[in-house]
């Protein structure tokens, strides 16, 4: 077997030889989109150099540290759950589109909502005027939701919550069909996204101050932990760090300080890590443009997670070790010229999240630059997960990269990175402090336009976009989705009848109640999930509910500095 | 001493990615304009009550919702109305062409697609601005 030292000497050998060619490729510098320069090829020696052990940094799937995947059988024991983020305004407009896409072969419902519903408005409220049904589903009840849910049996589906600010009404509701279907709590599958500390970085859709955000958070933890044992009340992301310009490096390192900063005020509360560690989740991003750096990131992640888990929180539960991943698709890694690319790059993406190693999956549709999707447009991306989980024969091998000299000396890479940036964050006193210097927004924004600048120069090559472009016409799908003006009417009606109709007292009486809680001080005893359950089944409105909030904590306000 | 070009960026309404309107913010700064970005949740009220107390050159609104044929009419009607018909307004974002054009008759000074290069935008304001 050759040495190491045989591999250099013959190495030399080949530099020499291949001199001429080495200066005539065709960049001068090839670097991943955070800047990590690429080698042309890599050997043992590149391990070696990195110091690379195979059972302290990889070992096997399943165990610590966790490194090639959190299971033991990766995709042979169970593939990847496909699913789509899909909403229509109306609550039986998902109902039909929710019915169709189980039937295209997803279990899980990926609810979109509508942007009053994601920043706790009635349809009826000022703030929602023009807003109501547009991009998602309009849901401002418990009404809403039978209808919606009515046919869909929640013992076989899970539902994936994109709600933040609002969330605890969410999963009060999706308890509360629970309950009306008779699906037991031990049974109930469901995610909520619940991650406040991002829309304070990046996406924006924050609605309390981010200390009572995360009073939020931190009550759902309590709650999933005693009583949803197949819950995950929380996806820490990645995607939207990403989306608002960050580069991989920094995507990932504003994911995991998040992650820390929700678990570490769980744990000041009094909770158990081991109550909480088995319920986390993370929507990471991948890129399908920076391919080899994603998977090496979500590796390297995997073996930095577990690591703090254990070390630092020391979570002895190994399930509280494991970075579980909803990966989706970004949609702004997708482009309106020449829009049928599209299906193409969304392919190299499921691809990619496959090789990852991804407990879930979604893709943004090819349609993306037009409109929210059309039902064919959803389905099509469900196809694209279908195709690479069934055809390719990806799924067979768990980690296929572990141990490539490439892959694990880039993870080692994209590891020391990462951990570099969470260092830097706890100088300038740790995670929610960057936050609320702005330190991450500013990080990001140097980011976004940097990289705005490598696409106006073509160094970052976009097919249809600064290379291969068409001619001036621009091609469109024939069909875009459209949200009928009328339904803002409709939702209108709708809530003012459920208000008329249903008994006031009560909502009333439970409004007070969470009102009560809210001016109390944070506790377990004053967790407010119980009260929003309460409340949610008297068929009080999310816009009532938030309202009882915001009036006694006031709404965050974003200063509005140009970092 | 030539007065500087002062430009101001706005979000309007729930449309919160910020991503775009802030890199263009920056463009425009480095190119040596003074940019005010009066941040997210703005409605087209405040954001004429603001350009004109700023006595700005240009109001820009990045709109990636779909509301823009709400937006840029209501934004340069608001500013004819205040006396200030005078301020360019400037459309950015998710605007499908025919609807850019439209918005262009209706009396916005450009529009500025998603993929624009930000040297066009800068170009644009430099020669226009008086």
């Amino acid at each position: 077997m050759s040495t190491n030292a045989q591999i250099k000497e013959a190495m030399q050998a080949w530099e020499s030889k291949y001199a001429a060619d080495f200066s005539n490729e065709r960049k001068k510098e090839f670097v991943t989109e955070s800047g990590i320069p690429l080698k042309r090829f890599y050997t043992p020696l590149d391990l070696e150099a990195k110091g690379f052990d195979f059972l302290k940094d990889v070992g096997f799937p399943g165990d610590y540290p966790m490194t090639a995947n959190i299971t033991a059988t990766g995709y042979r024991g169970k593939l990847w759950e496909p699913t789509q983020y899909s909403g229509r305004a109306l609550p039986e407009e998902s109902n039909q589109l929710w019915k169709k896409m189980v039937e295209a072969g997803t279990n899980t419902v990926y609810m979109a909502y509508d942007l009053p519903t994601q920043l706790g408005y009635d349809p009826d409220h000022p703030r929602a005027e023009g807003e109501v049904g547009r991009v998602g589903f309009s849901a401002c009840s418990l009404r809403d939701w039978e209808i919606a849910f009515d046919g869909l049996d929640l013992n076989k589906l899970g539902l994936y919550q994109v709600l933040n600010g609002p969330y605890l009404f969410g999963l009060a509701c999706h308890m509360a069909i629970a309950e009306q279907q008779g699906v037991s709590r031990e049974k109930l599958v469901g995610i909520g996204q619940n991650d406040i500390l991002k829309e304070h970085i990046a996406r924006n859709l924050y609605i309390f101050p981010p200390r009572q955000g995360l009073r939020l958070v931190t009550d759902s933890f309590e709650f999933v932990a005693k009583n949803l044992p197949l819950y995950y009340p929380i996806t820490v992301s990645g995607v939207h760090i990403s989306a608002s310009g960050a580069t991989p490096v920094h995507d990932a390192t504003v994911m995991l300080s998040n992650a820390f900063s929700y678990l570490q005020a769980a744990v000041d509360r009094g909770v158990d890590i081991d109550a909480v560690g088995p319920h986390m989740m993370f929507v990471p991003c991948f890129d399908h443009y920076s391919f080899y750096e994603e998977i090496a990131k979500l590796r390297a992640c995997r073996r930095i997670y577990a690591s703090v888990l254990r070390e630092r929180f020391k979570a002895k539960n190994p399930e509280s070790w494991k970075a579980r991943w909803y990966t989706p698709q970004e949609g702004s890694s997708l482009h309106k010229e020449q829009y049928l690319n599209n299906i193409v790059r969304t392919s190299i993406y499921v691809m990619g999240a496959a090789l990852a190693g991804s407990q879930t999956a979604d893709t943004r549709a090819y349609d993306e630059h037009f409109g929210i999707p059309t039902d064919e447009a959803i389905i099509q991306g469900l196809r694209a997960q279908h195709i690479v989980a069934r055809e390719t024969g990806i799924t067979d091998v768990v980690d296929p990269f572990a141990g490539s000299y490439f892959m694990e000396s880039l993870t080692k890479e994209m590891e020391e990175r990462v951990l570099e940036g969470l260092a830097e964050a706890d100088k300038r006193g740790g995670g929610l402090a960057c936050i609320e210097s702005g330190y991450f927004r500013k990080i990001i924004a140097k980011d976004a336009y940097q990289h705005q600048r490598k696409i106006e120069r073509a160094e970052f090559e976009r097919v249809g976009v600064n290379i291969f472009r068409s001619p001036e016409k621009e091609d469109k799908p024939t069909k875009v989705y459209r949200t009928d003006p009328a339904v803002e009417r409709k939702r209108i009606e709708s809530v003012q009848e459920l208000r008329r109709k249903r008994d006031n007292a009560k909502v009333a009486k439970c409004l007070k109640e969470i009102k009560g809680l809210a001016a109390s001080p944070e506790s377990s005893q004053n967790n407010l999930f119980p009260a929003v359950f309460e409340a949610v089944k008297a068929y009080a409105t999310i816009g009532e509910i938030c309202e009882e909030l915001r009036s006694t904590w006031g709404e965050f306000q974003a200063p509005s500095a140009l970092t | 001493m030539e007065k500087k070009i002062r430009v101001m960026l706005s979000k309007v309404g729930t449309d919160t990615h910020d991503r775009g309107v802030k890199i263009i913010a920056r463009a425009l700064r480095d190119a040596g304009l003074e940019v005010i970005y009066i941040g997210l949740y703005q409605t087209t009220e405040q954001l004429v009550q603001a350009a004109v107390q700023e006595d700005v050159d240009f109001v820009g609104v990045s709109s990636l919702n779909g509301g823009h044929m709400t937006i840029f009419p209501d934004l340069v009607e608001g500013l004819k109305k205040a006396g200030r018909g005078d301020i360019h307004v400037l459309a950015g974002g998710v605007i499908p062409q025919h609807e850019a054009l439209e918005l262009k008759q209706r009396g916005v000074a450009d529009v500025f697609r998603a993929g624009t290069n930000t040297g066009d935008v800068v170009n644009f304001i430099k020669a226009h601005a008086h």
